[in-house]
């Protein structure tokens, strides 16, 4: 086992107790990710990929295997090195854009003056410059997923996850924002582990994409994804790459339809 | 604006209604507005009434003594049984059934129990105004959304810091209209309480000028008493505003 990679899954597994019997959510999964990657889960909806996502920030505790965050195994949310974003950007209402962005270092106890510091630097960048004293309300869609995403940069962790964090917006949005993730991880350089289940949205973003199966989820397959930025989703290699994609998913999305109705 | 003009309005109608009936039908029983301040000045001077102020300031301080045991035993409560859902299970029926109980019924009880004096009004008092403090609370508690409390979990915040920083902000809203109701009824509470049976607070005036068919100085004090709560709810009604308006 590499011990120089920021996260390591190890033979990881998680049942869920409903009224109708015992799920399998996710089942034996193994999967190291390397500094600075960035690594799509990808998989039908309902596959586990949240789950796991969950175990690896430490809110969802596995049932078998381990996680190791930087060499160690984790029982619980990690803030120093883990932080998460979902797909509600879970702004709170009664804080201004730069109060939401200073939450994690309000816990921390950072002063306030370095937290509003730290939280105009992030916000300035991410094109909300004079939305600082905006409440979440009043704030678009992608604005308000922009400073949930500068909240979990603020707390200058190594590792990112992002749970489908764009899932919620328009297509428009989406893809502007997916093209600002980029250029965010060129400057921040971490490590990202993002849940997706958009194979555009991963072509675009990933350096690898794990492929997960329907219930129960396993890992399919791991694809490299090889292409330079900026990416061309319409260029003949992520077109094979889309393609390729799409055979696999397929597979496994009719098999999930099939599982629900 | 407008809305205030319209308000002034209907309030300027209902007064002239209540004047011109008032007056068509016997002066003994029905007192127009017009009577009123007359019959106030003869409250606060006459000898046939009990003194006004000292009853004012008991029944005062049966309100204040009755709310603060409403919020203390309301939030306590509410808080165990909605935070302990271990609790909240076995007891959050009983609430509500002992809450759809007309609560008038257990007053004479307490009056058995407690005696005419202040104790049995700052009971029923409690009575009335604790329910929807508890009620409030566990609302409150099940309409924090679970994607805010998950953010500060993952951010390490530990149970009472998301307490603190998450549930208490995201309920205060709910929370202060609770409060808010909690207050009227506890002051219905002590004001029925003292009616139906005391020998002291503003009730038992109220009673006493309505038993020797002192109809205006009953009317004034039934107004002044109105007037009274509603610049009380009035003020109520800012602070839950103002809670809203920071809450989101």
């Amino acid at each position: 086992m590499t011990t120089g990679a920021p996260i390591v899954v190890d033979g990881v597994s998680k049942r869920y107790e409903t009224p109708s019997g015992a799920v399998s959510a996710v089942d034996a999964v193994s999967l190291t990710v390397r500094p600075r990657e960035f690594v799509s889960l990808l998989g039908p909806s309902g596959c586990g990929k949240s789950t796991l996502l969950g175990m690896i920030g430490g809110l969802v505790r596995p049932d078998a295997g381990r996680i190791l965050i930087e060499g160690a195994p984790i029982s619980g949310p990690t803030p120093s090195k883990v932080a998460l974003v979902f797909q509600d950007p879970g702004l709170f209402p009664w804080r201004t854009a730069l109060d939401n962005v200073g939450f994690g270092l309000e816990l921390l106890g950072v002063p306030a003056a370095r937290r509003r510091e730290i939280a105009l630097g992030l916000l300035e960048p991410m094109g909300l410059k004079g939305f600082e004293a905006r409440y979440p309300r009043e704030l678009s869609g992608g604005m308000r997923q922009r400073v949930a995403i500068a909240r979990a940069l603020a707390l200058d962790t190594p590792i990112l996850l992002m749970d489908e964090p764009f899932g919620a917006l328009d297509e428009q949005t989406r893809l502007l924002m997916g093209e600002w993730l980029v250029d965010v991880r060129r400057r921040t350089e971490r490590t990202v582990v993002f849940v997706t289940h958009s194979l555009h949205e991963a072509i675009a973003l990933s350096d690898r994409i794990a492929v997960m199966t329907a219930r129960p989820g396993r890992i399919k397959d791991v694809v490299e994804v090889p292409l330079p930025y900026p990416r061309a989703l319409d260029g003949p290699d992520a077109v094979a790459l889309h393609a390729k994609l799409w055979a696999q998913i397929r597979e496994e999305s009719l098999r999930a339809m099939e599982g629900k109705s | 604006m407008r809305v205030w003009l319209w308000r002034a309005a209907v309030l300027v109608v209902a007064l002239a209604v209540w004047e011109i009936s008032a007056r068509m039908l016997n002066p003994m029983l029905y007192v127009g507005p017009s009577r009123l301040p007359a019959a106030l000045g003869r409250v606060l001077s006459t000898r046939d009434l009990p003194p006004l102020p000292g009853h004012l300031w008991l029944t005062l301080g049966e309100i204040a003594a009755a709310y603060a045991f409403a919020i203390t035993g309301g939030l306590w409560v509410g808080f165990l049984l909605g935070l302990r859902q271990s609790v909240g299970r076995v007891y959050e029926p009983l609430l509500a059934t002992l809450y759809a109980v007309p609560s008038v019924i257990w007053y004479p009880s307490l009056m058995l129990f407690l005696g005419l004096g202040p104790a049995s009004k700052i009971a029923f008092g409690f009575l009335l105004g604790f329910f929807p403090v508890t009620l409030a609370v566990l609302a409150g508690i099940r309409q924090v959304p679970a994607a805010l409390v998950t953010v500060a979990v993952s951010m390490g915040a530990r149970p009472f810091t998301v307490f603190r920083k998450v549930m208490l902000p995201a309920m205060a809203s709910t929370l202060a209209g609770g409060l808010r109701t909690g207050l009227a009824l506890s002051v219905v509470g002590v004001l029925v309480g003292e009616l139906l049976g005391a020998r002291a607070g503003l009730g038992y005036v109220i009673n006493y000028a309505y038993g020797l068919m002192m109809t205006a100085e009953y009317a004034a004090l039934v107004v002044l008493v109105a007037v009274a709560v509603l610049l009380l709810d009035g003020a109520a009604a800012l602070v839950e505003q103002r809670v809203k308006t920071w809450t989101g």
